[in-house]
């Protein structure tokens, strides 16, 4: 549905998106995960029209979307990373003035202001001042502002920063919803690797304005040399099983723990065995699935938040 | 102690980092000190010249003298002839010198009429033509004149007593009265009062003597003040000033408005309204019509306040006052747009529209008459669009000026507007407000 195709783009000597190429499928929950100033938020301004790109094209169900294309920015709806409201008036005012810029019916946009508001647990304080807001109902409230419309494809940008963990559920259950109930694309930008496995079909890792991987969260985590970790306390016992556990993988020391990155082919039972055999309890073994987290650092030896 | 130092030394390099606001306790104020000082420090005592309509129509000495010296003093400019339509210099006569007051060319005329000092006057009769518009000019037109002539004619003080004297006891008791003052006169102050007792008050003499008195002054010079203009003004002096203040307000009225594009643009709602099927042309004529038709509104309400308290008339004259408006609003919304074009932050425009709207009020006549400030800050002030409007606005409300008389002050400022205009779309095409 919607293609990107070898999109650049700089701000004068900075190239924050450099020959970037994705595909994202309709109705998907699709997310692009990454550090700050990866170019997530670039992206986003070029697909929903606010720029253009230096090189490259990006169309929705072939239309070409741009500066320009008025008809096929209103099949977008964009969520920016910034609390994008005028505080001083109320929830419903913002939404009147939002939802009039795409010259909504006078009646079809007073409907659709209660019907989202209540959808997203704002109605009881649709006449209050945003500014009274939590944080938590300012994001949310953001969110409304950018579904009006009914449009086809929702972008969000970071739409957790700086809320709670309480709200981000909220934020989540009701982008959830929307993505099932009304099949609504979500492009969804993060740099929590958390939120992106939690809510996304597939996951693109964007990283100093280039693609470095992209797949459902499996296919991502199949590009790691390692399926399993396991992390054993440091003691007496555990140091004479070293040996014997480099056969399963790589192993690595840290100050507390010895941490085992499980490659190659062999049985699990193998290794429980051999801790069964050197008398080390389970309550010292910790096993691990692999993250989005350690598949970023493995990719650019760097870490998200760094 | 140590904490507080702390906190201190945080402050001045946060205050050192922002060179706006650096800008703004700095510079800003001496350039405005720099700029009212020019303004206000050379009224009535600087170097340039007042200027005044003169005609002389008397033979006499005493006339030719009066000409000679307030061509020479540096108070006056003496305006004595204009150009007709075909470009000839005429001299003024004097239906055309009340023609060009009432046009607001200059303010005051002085006329020396042909009967202005015969051999049987008693006093220097002059005729002065005003329009009041800035009455603190008129006010010290009148003053420096009657300042000058005093200086100039010590003569005509002493000459018209002992024409008094003549007068009342006859020409021989009068006569002996004078030389017994004479003597009293020369006995105790040692001033040989024979010179001027036979000085022919025709003659051409500079003797000096400096005296004062406004009571005297009428009896020795005779000015006939004529009111050309604003006669019938209910409230001359709230008249006088409302176009100004106003302007001065509708100035920071629209650059706050204007400038709301910079808080739209940082708190992220332009990234919002423009993914939305919306240009930048879109929003940038939205916002110029609000901020046109929101200064038309508050010019309305000024003036309607003004007519309402202080009984301005706003209505005999109203569709040359709407003009005017019109011209005025167009013109601030313009300067609030260029603004937003030019400065990065909210806070950037708020020091530069401040210090603009100050000095742009200061010298384009807001608050003082143009014509008495010097001739270099004069030139800057026909470069704003508060002496343009202000200029509009006394010619509607004080002179009751037709839409011929007018014209020129629309032009001027719907030119201004175009011209700004342009210049902010091609900045805002360049800047990064969108």
């Amino acid at each position: 549905m919607i293609q990107i195709k070898n999109i650049t783009k700089r701000y004068k000597n900075i190239t924050a998106l450099d020959d970037v190429s994705l595909e994202i499928k309709s109705g998907e929950f699709f997310g692009l995960l990454g550090p700050n100033g990866a170019g997530k938020s670039t992206l986003m301004s070029l697909l929903s029209g606010y720029l253009d790109a230096d090189e490259g094209t990006i169309t929705f169900k072939d239309s070409i979307i741009s500066r320009d294309s008025m008809k096929v920015r209103k099949k977008f709806g964009l969520a920016p990373q910034s609390l994008a409201l005028y505080e001083d008036i109320s929830a419903e005012a913002n939404l009147k003035i939002f939802g009039s810029m795409y010259l909504m019916n006078k009646d079809i946009l007073k409907a659709a202001i209660e019907e989202k508001l209540y959808t997203a647990g704002l109605f009881e304080r649709k006449k209050d001042i945003v500014k009274t807001f939590s944080g938590g109902m300012k994001r949310r409230l953001n969110l409304v502002a950018a579904l009006l419309h009914s449009p086809k494809v929702l972008l969000c940008d970071e739409p957790t920063v700086g809320v709670d963990p309480q709200s981000r559920n909220a934020i989540f259950d009701y982008l959830q919803k929307i993505n099932k109930e009304e099949n609504i694309t979500v492009i969804y930008t993060t740099h929590y690797m958390e939120e992106a496995e939690r809510l996304c079909k597939r996951i693109a890792i964007i990283d100093m304005g280039k693609i470095i991987a992209q797949g459902t969260k499996d296919e991502l985590l199949n590009l790691l040399p390692y399926k399993e970790e396991i992390f054993i306390g440091k003691n007496e016992k555990t140091k004479s099983v070293l040996d014997s556990l480099g056969k399963f993988g790589e192993i690595i020391e840290h100050a507390e723990q010895y941490e085992v990155k499980l490659q190659g082919d062999f049985k699990l039972s193998d290794v429980f065995k051999l801790f069964e055999d050197s008398g080390i309890g389970y309550n010292n073994i910790d096993f691990r699935k692999p993250t989005l987290e350690e598949l970023f650092l493995n990719l650019t030896g760097r870490r998200l938040r760094d | 102690m140590k904490t507080i130092l702390q906190l201190f030394k945080k402050d001045y390099t946060l205050f050192f980092k922002d060179k706006v606001a650096m800008g703004l306790t700095f510079i800003v104020p001496i350039v405005l000190i720099y700029i009212f000082g020019k303004v206000f420090g050379s009224v009535g005592g600087g170097d340039e010249h007042l200027q005044l309509g003169f005609i002389n129509k008397s033979s006499a000495p005493v006339a030719k003298k009066l000409e000679r010296v307030l061509d020479t003093t540096k108070t006056f400019a003496l305006v004595k002839n204009y150009k007709d339509e075909t470009g000839n210099i005429v001299l003024y006569d004097t239906n055309m010198i009340k023609t060009h007051i009432k046009s607001g060319k200059f303010s005051s005329a002085l006329i020396i009429p042909e009967d202005a000092y015969t051999d049987t006057s008693k006093s220097l009769k002059l005729i002065f033509f005003y329009d009041p518009k800035n009455q603190f000019e008129t006010q010290l037109i009148d003053g420096m004149l009657q300042q000058t002539i005093m200086q100039q004619f010590p003569e005509l003080f002493q000459q018209s007593m002992t024409r008094q004297a003549e007068t009342d006891l006859g020409k021989e008791k009068g006569g002996m009265f004078n030389s017994e003052i004479a003597r009293t006169v020369n006995k105790f102050y040692k001033i040989d009062t024979s010179v001027l007792l036979n000085k022919n008050l025709n003659s051409q003499s500079d003797t000096a003597m400096s005296t004062g008195g406004n009571n005297m002054f009428k009896n020795i010079v005779n000015i006939e003040k004529q009111q050309l203009v604003g006669k019938d003004i209910a409230n001359p002096m709230a008249t006088r000033s409302v176009g100004g203040w106003a302007m001065m307000f509708l100035l920071f009225t629209i650059t706050g408005s204007a400038t709301s594009l910079l808080d739209e643009k940082k708190s992220g709602v332009m990234i919002r309204i423009l993914s939305a099927p919306v240009t930048s042309t879109h929003i940038l004529w939205s916002k110029y019509l609000f901020n046109m038709s929101l200064g038309i509104i508050q010019l309305f309400v000024m003036f309607l306040f003004g007519y309402l308290i202080f009984n301005i008339d706003i209505f005999s004259n109203l569709f040359n006052l709407v003009l005017i408006i019109l011209a005025a609003s167009t013109a601030c919304t313009a300067f609030g747009m260029l603004l937003a074009s030019l400065v990065n932050t909210p806070r950037q425009a708020n020091g530069w529209g401040t210090f603009l709207i100050l000095m742009m009020s200061a010298v384009g006549g807001a608050w003082f008459p143009v014509s008495l400030m010097p001739a270099s800050i004069q030139f800057f002030s026909k470069l704003t669009i508060v002496y343009w409007s202000v200029e509009g606005f006394l010619a509607v409300l004080w002179r009751g000026a037709g839409f011929m008389d007018i014209w020129q002050y629309l032009a001027v400022l719907f030119g201004i507007s175009i011209v700004i205009n342009l210049f902010s779309i091609y900045k805002f095409k360049r800047g990064n407000v969108f």
